[in-house]
């Protein structure tokens, strides 16, 4: 299924290198990449981080633009790939060994007549994907979900390997603000992700209406998650939430820093998904490391993510994912088998297992 | 709490959660916690424009109609600084240079989508004639094909003046199960034909009324100042209310109808029925050959014939408890004489029982007292 072998010509790559159009300090995307080259470093490799745009904060990102002076033929450059680029359709002409790490790409119906510009990239994504089976030694999906999406577009070698994630990260200490700022016994459904129309915040904020109205008037919705590129949509989530009266109930933080996600993890009493697109769905993970129990509509790679980690939703009714967050949130017992399973299905992507796994794939 | 199910470390039983919920929901439905103002809220329409395109997707029609409507905004202003201004008027520049071109592939796609928009309208409601046509005749052909079956048309006063059961015998019937009735309340003949059953259960002071299709038997029974409706008795069952009747009586029934149909009606009156309520259904006895293999037949309206087991399997299947079956004495006419000596005593016996055995049998059972979680 996959070429490596200790990719035939010229045994293991000389170096390897990831590229994504844009890296930033905190984002789930952007943490698998520097995660990945501390491990490459570590294993020996030159390994660096390219972007078209590095966000401030971001560790020792280089411009994309030095990839055409100093790639090797013999290095493999690792394409990150969530959204359309027009950089892509440069970096595939490289001479040098390539592989596609797809996270998937949302469906541009999802940005449409809301944000003409993801829209367009997210279309330009899908055009250039099917355009780099040509260009790539090899393509992985980080899910099942994503490497069925990449043998259907028609690459021939392909793999599946999760997301790197460095666990030890969460275990920072929780931000004391956030902490003190959560301190009342109150029913909290928590959220974490991009405020972004794919994961349909707007049915969270209806169904915590349901929740206040029908099961607890103290209940609180913590969006959290950086809503910078999805001005419209956040525009319309708070619109919505005005006009629910539920000003003083719905939090959207922006994007927080680790030890504030942390302690909003930590404070919460139930994660709730109700997203209809994810590639794969760190926060799932993040939430049940944490130990806070999940309920999730079946979407996308969601029912991949979680297998049993927490509660799957067959369909979507916001009065049933209501209830499901409260039967949760009150009885100690399902709670406490909910966060044990948890625990077990996150120990399935423990960053040693992964990366030795990232490894074998990439014939390193 | 029980949704957990057994304590052994495995992950929760998503099934039973997800009942649970539903039973919440249903209850907080019932005392109106659950209301009108939380499903508007629910249903609420993202404010501030355009419903999300994925939701549009899912009825598209309306949609087109007024995306097609729709104005496209476009800020030509610049917000960078310095060369703000600048960017600003180059782009009002080429808008207006490529304006007349803009407008004559704007006015050309404008035609397009109206009239895409319009075929795709008419295709929807204008009548097809050809589909039309092969969908009547469909329609025509198969309720014909109904009515044949059963020869409807020969359901008549003159069918059942010279087939129809003899009254009394009815009463005798059903006299059998006047027992599992007394007490009751609410007890739904269905199929009552002339009320024979609805009025042993008058004069023994038991609430009852029934159901029949027969227009004519519907008014012949209420002539006698009985409670009876004109209709299917599936339509029937599936109008009432759960819980709202305490007793089913079915005679001659189950074989008028197709299997599927008896065991829906099985199902409903499960639905139906509040816990611990007798069902009676009585039946021509095929397993008795004069029956099953010819008086059976006399009459067209019979779908098939019901063996007694089978019927027992539908109730049990159907979860109602304390099934039995019930058979009532066999017809005198016609026997053959067992007054012979010797082995051919047995066989005579056993050939009057197979030949002339009970004409009907009777299946009875009641729906559970205890409601199963």
């Amino acid at each position: 299924m996959t070429v490596p072998k200790a990719w035939r010509f010229g045994g293991p790559p000389t170096a390897v290198h990831q590229f994504h159009p844009v890296l930033s300090p905190a984002d789930a995307m952007s943490s698998h990449v520097f995660a990945l080259r501390a491990r490459l470093r570590e294993w020996g490799y030159e390994s660096n981080a390219y972007a078209v745009e590095a966000k401030a904060g971001a560790p020792e990102v280089l411009p994309y633009r030095r990839l055409f002076r100093t790639l090797r033929p013999t290095d493999l450059l690792l394409l990150h790939f969530s959204i359309g680029h027009e950089v892509f359709d440069q970096l595939a002409k490289l001479p040098a060994r390539k592989a596609l790490v797809y996270h998937n790409v949302t469906p541009p119906e999802f940005f449409t007549g809301l944000n003409d510009h993801a829209a367009v990239h997210a279309r330009l994504g899908l055009r250039q994907l099917a355009g780099l089976v040509q260009n790539v030694d090899l393509a992985i999906g980080v899910s099942e979900f994503d490497t069925n999406d990449l043998r259907e577009i028609g690459f021939p070698n392909t793999a599946t390997v999760p997301i790197l994630v460095d666990w030890s990260v969460y275990d920072a200490a929780p931000d004391e603000s956030v902490l003190a700022s959560m301190s009342s016994r109150r029913p909290r459904i928590l959220f974490v992700g991009r405020i972004s129309p794919n994961k349909r915040q707007d049915d969270l904020i209806r169904m915590l209406a349901y929740y206040r109205a029908c099961i607890d008037p103290n209940a609180q919705l913590y969006l959290v998650g950086s809503y910078r590129d999805q001005p419209q949509y956040h525009a319309r989530l708070i619109a919505l939430r005005d006009s629910l009266d539920l000003g003083s109930a719905v939090f959207m933080t922006g994007s927080v820093t680790t030890a504030a996600l942390v302690a909003y993890y930590r404070r919460a009493s139930v994660f709730c998904s109700l997203s209809e697109h994810e590639g794969f769905g760190i926060p799932l993970l993040e939430a049940m490391y944490l130990k806070l129990p999940v309920v999730a509509y079946d979407a996308a790679a969601v029912g991949e993510t979680l297998d049993g980690g927490g509660l799957l939703l067959p369909r979507k009714d916001l009065a049933e994912a209501a209830e499901t967050c409260a039967l949760v949130a009150e009885d100690a017992q399902v709670r406490e088998r909910m966060v044990a399973s948890g625990q077990r299905r996150v120990g399935a992507f423990a960053t040693d297992a992964v990366a030795r796994r990232t490894r074998t794939e990439l014939g390193l | 709490m029980e949704v957990l199910g057994p304590s052994d470390g495995a992950a929760p039983d998503v099934d039973a959660i997800l009942g649970e919920v539903r039973e919440r929901i249903r209850r907080k439905r019932e005392s109106g916690v659950y209301g009108p103002e939380v499903d508007a809220a629910l249903r609420l329409p993202l404010p501030g424009g355009r419903p999300l395109f994925v939701e549009e997707l899912g009825d598209p029609l309306p949609a087109l109609r007024s995306a097609i409507d729709e104005r496209v905004e476009y800020d030509p202003r610049s917000r960078r600084p310095l060369v703000g201004p600048f960017v600003t008027f180059a782009r009002r520049t080429v808008i207006g240079l490529v304006r007349w071109w803009l407008a004559a592939v704007l006015e050309r796609q404008e035609r397009i989508e109206r009239l895409v928009f319009r075929a795709l309208i008419d295709l929807r409601e204008r009548p097809n004639p050809g589909f039309d046509e092969r969908l009547r005749r469909l329609e025509t052909e198969w309720s014909r094909y109904r009515r044949d079956t059963v020869a409807a048309d020969l359901h008549s006063v003159y069918f059942q003046a010279r087939f129809g059961g003899d009254e009394p015998v009815i009463r005798a019937q059903s006299e059998r199960f006047l027992e599992s009735f007394r007490g009751r309340k609410r007890v739904l003949d269905v199929g009552s034909g002339r009320g024979t059953f609805l009025e042993l259960m008058r004069e023994n002071g038991i609430g009852a009324y029934g159901v029949d299709v027969d227009e004519r038997m519907v008014s012949e029974a209420r002539s006698r100042g009985l409670e009876v409706f004109a209709g299917d008795a599936l339509a029937h069952l599936r109008a009432l209310d759960d819980r709202t009747i305490d007793g089913l009586y079915a005679r001659h029934l189950a074989e008028h109808i197709l299997p599927g149909e008896l065991v829906a009606l099985l199902r409903e009156g499960r639905r139906v029925l509040a816990p611990g309520s007798p069902v009676v259904f009585l039946t021509p006895n095929p397993r008795t050959l004069t029956v099953g293999a010819h008086t059976f037949w006399l009459d067209p309206g019979h779908v098939r014939p019901i063996p007694p087991d089978l019927f027992r399997f539908y109730l049990e299947v159907e979860g109602y408890e304390a099934v039995e079956l019930v058979t009532f004495a066999p017809s005198e006419e016609r026997r053959l004489d067992e007054n012979v000596d010797g082995p051919m005593r047995e066989n005579v016996r056993y050939l009057n029982e197979v030949l002339f055995g009970d004409r009907d049998y009777a299946v009875i059972g009641r729906t559970p007292f205890a409601v199963r979680a």
